[in-house]
């Protein structure tokens, strides 16, 4: 049981390392949620590992740590959260660009000559002055 | 000592109700909230400036069982500058998101963002630093890393267009790999322990005496809060995403998010960890590259934001290497570099906020200076304290850095130190890159504009806060050297925290 659980932790991270590195936005996501199991798995596993032992403190027999899971909830609830908000992103990300893949949201054409200066009544530089030369 | 739970329930209750508040009632309560919020930072600075270490028990529950909010000197310098911040970025915000965009997005993006919540999320992000800033207990750190990271992301997020989609995203996703390695590490150290107390471990590791799973733990926790301040390998999340948000979001970012990362490595290193000697090379290379690769970003870069933020990662560099120096003249030095570095780089992207107004994102834009000399004059003391140039508070910052370098001449310090000097002069020369293209030289294309009232004076007090730390630089410099001299004996912290009565 003690070789088994850590090596399922770690089998949890590097799945979840591999898929980050995915083409697809969604792989992205189920690889951080990957990585999340395993890290709350390490946790739990600080606690003292056995069977059938309750997380209570005021029993007569034995018990488990209950710290460690109160601090997993904390973690679950929190990855929870940024999970939910990494899925609107990548609805709004598909929206956006029609495509799932993580190479839509990388900047094609060269950031540093795009500074279109557009207000009509009463720009301080003229159009052509600001959007110079790459010097 | 209920003052210090007032720097987190201010944001907090401030938070909740501006989500809920009409659009006049937000700009009152942010304001009033931040200036409460200031006002019990300034209280706390002012007790822990006199060598007292105030500690706070929650829920009365004694340490080491409970969590303890713990202010020492460190901490009260940090929560002035954080206080002063947090006000000047709810100012400036009022009548920068009045302004509509003139480049690449939709004019009335900033409208927007308020509309959607920014206020709220700032009072967020400033609890997640201030508690970050008072935690004496690691799981509380990790909690306030992620509410001030959480309420970031909705920053960056804000106004949903394609930009803030693309940036954020990587962010986020970088973020959330950081964080897994923080929770990893606090389990892996609540099982070594027992405890999450900072204090209570600095005594168990004290008594338990050397031993690998300790480095291994050290290490965990230096990889993330090294990826937080952006040190060289780690650090490319920052110089495309901090320019992301509005302005003030953007100033508030550079000049304190960073900062919290360099102060949770001092912290877990000198508090917990201070006899993992072996990290500290280590990471004193690292920052040398930081240094190098953020002063040549900033000459890389020509828009304003993105140039900016690359001098923010060589400062932050300059912060993490006098914390691995290890001793006190190096820790008084970097507290004090600090100092200079939250106000001088909050100034400059405020700076950057009143020429982007003027002329759109990038700076080739000649001829500013003679419609806008005080914008001139402001960028010039900001540029000239950023690079180290004397008399400014940056020279003397820098000045104590490469002393205290010095004071053990080996290889790797004299190493570091050219790296530190070679970085200034870079910083110069991109100062002088965006004074030449911007504020110099003439063009029949420039006239006058009118700037925001309200933007206009928070950037000239936010440079006048610069110039009175270079005035002040010996009070400033005393309350560094106290700072240093707490921090590098932690018994007197460990003392307070696991004595106090609840």
């Amino acid at each position: 049981m003690e070789l088994l659980l850590p090596a399922l932790a770690a089998l949890l991270v590097g799945t979840g390392v591999y898929l980050i590195l995915a083409r697809a936005l969604i792989r992205v996501i189920l690889g951080l949620s990957m990585i999340a199991y395993g890290a709350n798995l390490v946790i739990f596993l600080s606690g003292g590992m056995a069977r059938n032992d309750p997380p209570l403190l005021n029993l007569d027999g034995p018990f488990v740590d209950p710290l460690p899971q109160a601090l997993i909830l904390t973690a679950i609830v929190i990855g929870f959260g940024t999970t939910a908000l990494l899925l609107v992103l990548s609805i709004r990300a598909y929206q956006a660009t029609g495509t799932d893949e993580v190479q839509s949201l990388i900047e094609r054409d060269n950031p540093e000559t795009i500074t279109s200066y557009a207000d009509p009544e009463h720009p301080s530089v003229s159009p052509e002055v600001a959007t110079g030369d790459d010097a | 000592m209920n003052l210090l739970f007032l720097p987190i329930l201010f944001p907090l209750l401030s938070g909740a109700l501006l989500i809920v508040l009409p659009k006049r009632a937000r700009a009152t309560l942010a304001v009033i909230s931040a200036g409460l919020n200031l006002g019990a930072n300034l209280l706390i600075f002012q007790r822990t400036s006199q060598g007292e270490v105030l500690v706070m028990q929650m829920a009365n529950w004694p340490a080491p069982w409970g969590i303890s909010l713990v202010a020492d000197a460190l901490t009260g310098i940090l929560l002035a500058l954080s206080g002063i911040i947090g006000l000047l970025t709810v100012l400036f915000s009022l009548s920068s998101l009045e302004q509509p965009l003139r480049w690449g997005q939709s004019a009335q993006l900033n409208q927007a963002r308020e509309h959607l919540g920014f206020h709220a999320l700032l009072q967020f992000l400033l609890m997640g630093v201030h508690m970050s800033f008072l935690t004496g207990d690691l799981f509380n750190l990790f909690v306030a890393f992620e509410v001030m990271l959480i309420a970031s992301y909705g920053l960056i997020l804000l106004g949903n267009e394609s930009l803030q989609l693309r940036q954020g995203f990587k962010y986020v996703v970088i973020n959330l790999v950081a964080s897994a390695i923080f929770v990893t590490a606090a389990g892996l150290s609540y099982g070594l322990f027992g405890t999450l107390n900072m204090a209570d471990m600095a005594q168990k590791i004290a008594q338990h005496g050397p031993d690998p799973r300790i480095t291994l733990i050290a290490l965990l926790l230096c990889l993330v809060f090294t990826a937080k301040s952006a040190v060289f390998p780690l650090g490319f999340w920052l110089p495309n995403s901090y320019p992301t948000p509005t302005s003030a979001a953007s100033a508030f970012f550079a000049a304190l998010l960073t900062k919290v990362g360099a102060y949770t490595l001092i912290r877990t290193l000198t508090l917990i960890f201070p006899t993992e000697t072996s990290i500290r090379p280590i990471i004193l290379t690292l920052t040398a590259l930081t240094m190098l690769v953020g002063a040549l970003g900033a000459i890389a870069r020509h828009r304003w934001r993105y140039a900016l933020a690359f001098a923010n990662v060589a400062s932050v560099g300059y912060l993490v290497m006098g914390a691995m120096l290890g001793t006190q003249d190096g820790y008084a030095a970097t507290i004090y570099y600090l100092m200079n570095s939250v106000l001088v780089i909050f100034s400059l992207f405020l700076i950057a906020a009143l020429a982007e107004q003027l002329a759109g994102e990038d700076y080739h834009a000649e001829g500013h200076l003679k419609f806008y000399p005080w914008l001139g004059v402001a960028f010039f003391i900001s540029a000239l304290a950023l690079a180290g140039i004397p008399p400014t508070s940056g020279f003397i910052g820098k000045y104590a850095l490469i002393t205290a370098l010095f004071q053990n001449p080996s290889f790797l310090n004299t190493a570091v130190a050219i790296a530190a000097v070679i970085s200034g002069f870079l910083l110069l020369y991109a100062s002088m890159k965006i004074w030449r293209n911007f504020f110099w030289g003439e063009s029949d294309a420039v006239h006058q504009v009118k700037l925001a009232g309200g933007m206009t004076g928070i950037t000239a007090l936010s440079v006048l806060l610069v110039i009175a730390l270079t005035l002040g630089s010996s009070y400033a410099y005393q309350n560094a050297s106290l700072a240093a001299r707490q921090i590098s004996n932690n018994e007197a912290y460990i003392q307070s925290v696991l004595q106090k009565e609840p």
